[in-house]
């Protein structure tokens, strides 16, 4: 049995033909790949600055996306990657190192597409340093900030996870607005049109205020805070568990309320109660305060 | 201007005329104009009432003749008992106690109609499309349609969404500012208010930070 034949047959030929060409199209794919790799590396810039204790760093990028993360240390790493050379990204520092900037802008005389015009932004930050965030369509993404985190954006989602023991300012116009894990925090979110959601936020201040945007929240609203929730035409849906220790309050002026969360009527209701358009109670010691209030929409609270 | 600023300024329509902005309301408001209708044709019935009721000298006569002849009104027009009513020249006139009670029924009644009026439920639509067409609660202001001219020029396609966000957010203003009205006692009428108001700032706020070069 001839297990390394020397001699190509007459029938092999052709195979060997087709394998050469797919070895010149895999090299030619490689080639290919490392072209697109090498530019998007060109795209893409990393930096370290040093930043003082309790000093802000400020970022203004008005497409693309924005995310931000907690790391032990003294510097601020950012990373960015421009999506064309019509836009640029200007990063600023002051020499005591209590501010840093980072804004993207188009360059004079260019006109990138939307696609062009985007840049991503990945920004890591050492605890306890403030965070301003202003995009228009770029989502912004916070995980684990300790320091105060002031975000806003017009369309982009504003998503905030695990922050413990902070200021959390967020404004929205029509961009939707996600906290998850948010604890001790005075949260302060105003939002025109864009739906606010909240699961596990506490703090001794949650303020929530929209136009049209929905409101809905899970959680105990533990702590012994307020809890505000207003609205205009937006509806404020709310899933409380059976150990959340409320005095709760629930009004829409032309709108409707639904309980069936079981609350202890008040002796003393600080306003006339309405069937169907309000209630109050309080659930175990009522150690925190909620008021829910909307002009003219839905008011819902569940047992969760 | 809207149905609101409108009613509180139509006494003085009825009795003065309107201004310009207020006729263009009337134009666009079919309910405010029923309204105005309504009033006129109240103030011009109160008008003939008076004549009509008002008794002719000769009543007056009989009824003098009548008080002589049982003692009650002296010769110089003084009433005997009660001696403190004079006839004057006043009481001459042709002003009767009935004559003033529908003058005084009417002026009620006017007074029932402008504070009970409530405009016409219109349907859903109807009334939206009236209210986007002349409700300054849903339109936008001078300052509003200044912001919105700087922010096109920087951004042609923000306009629209910024339009409708003001037009939202007037449209809360609008009703807090109704609600605050109703109810001034009400805290949580004023904290709508002022949450509307720090709505419209945030727009405003951001719009500004757009239209900055």
């Amino acid at each position: 049995m001839n297990l390394f034949p020397t001699i190509v047959t007459a029938e092999a030929r052709p195979r060997r033909r087709g394998r050469s060409r797919l070895l010149i199209a895999a090299a030619g794919a490689t080639v290919a790949l490392c072209a697109v790799a090498a530019q998007a590396a060109e795209n893409r810039k990393e930096a370290k600055l040093e930043i003082a204790p309790g000093g802000n760093v400020t970022i203004v990028n008005n497409s693309g996306s924005v995310a931000l993360r907690s790391a032990f240390g003294r510097q601020v790493l950012v990373a960015y990657t421009t999506h064309s050379d019509k836009i640029e990204v200007d990063q600023n520092s002051t020499a005591d190192k209590q501010r840093i900037e980072l804004r993207s802008h188009t360059l004079a005389g260019q006109k990138p597409t939307a696609d062009e015009a985007k840049v991503d932004f990945e920004i890591t930050v050492p605890p306890g340093v403030s965070v301003n965030v202003t995009t228009v369509s770029a989502p912004v993404t916070a995980e684990g900030l300790s320091g105060d985190l002031s975000l806003s954006s017009e369309s982009g989602q504003i998503s905030v996870h695990n922050v413990a023991k902070s200021h959390l300012h967020i404004r929205s116009m029509n961009a939707p607005v996600s906290l998850t894990g948010v604890t001790g925090t005075h949260v302060d979110i105003q939002s025109s049109g864009g739906a606010v959601h909240m699961s596990n936020v506490t703090g001794p201040r949650v303020a929530v205020g929209t136009t049209n945007g929905n409101i809905d929240y899970r959680g105990d609203c533990s702590g012994g805070g307020d809890y505000v929730l207003t609205t205009h035409s937006g509806e404020i849906d709310m899933w409380l568990p059976p150990s959340a220790s409320v005095d709760l309050s629930a009004r829409s002026r032309t709108g409707s309320v639904e309980n069936e969360f079981p609350l202890e009527a008040k002796i003393h209701p600080t306003f006339p109660p309405a069937q169907g358009r309000s209630f109050a109670g309080t659930s175990n010691s009522g150690s925190s305060s909620v008021e829910l209030q909307s002009f003219s929409g839905k008011i819902r609270v569940k047992k969760q | 201007m809207n149905c609101q600023q409108f009613q509180e300024v139509l006494p003085y329509i009825i009795e003065t005329g309107g201004k310009p902005e207020e006729e263009q309301h009337l134009e666009t408001c079919a309910s405010c104009a029923a309204l105005v209708d309504e009033l006129r044709y109240i103030a011009e019935q109160a008008k003939l009432l008076l004549p009509m009721y008002d008794p002719s000298p000769r009543v007056w006569n009989n009824i003098e003749q009548s008080l002589h002849r049982e003692g009650l009104l002296l010769p110089e027009g003084r009433m005997s008992r009660l001696g403190h009513i004079t006839k004057t020249p006043i009481q001459t006139k042709n002003w009767t106690p009935l004559g003033w009670a529908f003058a005084l029924t009417a002026v009620i009644a006017f007074a029932a109609v402008l504070t009970n009026y409530r405009p016409r439920q219109l349907p859903q639509d109807q009334s939206l499309a009236q209210n986007i067409a002349a409700d300054p609660a849903t339109t936008m202001n001078g300052d509003d349609q200044q912001l919105i001219s700087q922010l096109a020029q920087a951004d042609p396609d923000a306009r629209g969404v910024y339009e409708n966000s003001l037009r939202e957010v007037n449209s809360y203003i609008s009703d807090a500012q109704q609600a605050a009205k109703q109810d001034p006692d009400d805290p949580a009428a004023r904290e709508f208010l002022l949450e509307a108001y720090q709505q419209k700032e945030m727009l405003y706020q951001m719009a500004t930070a757009r239209s900055l070069p």
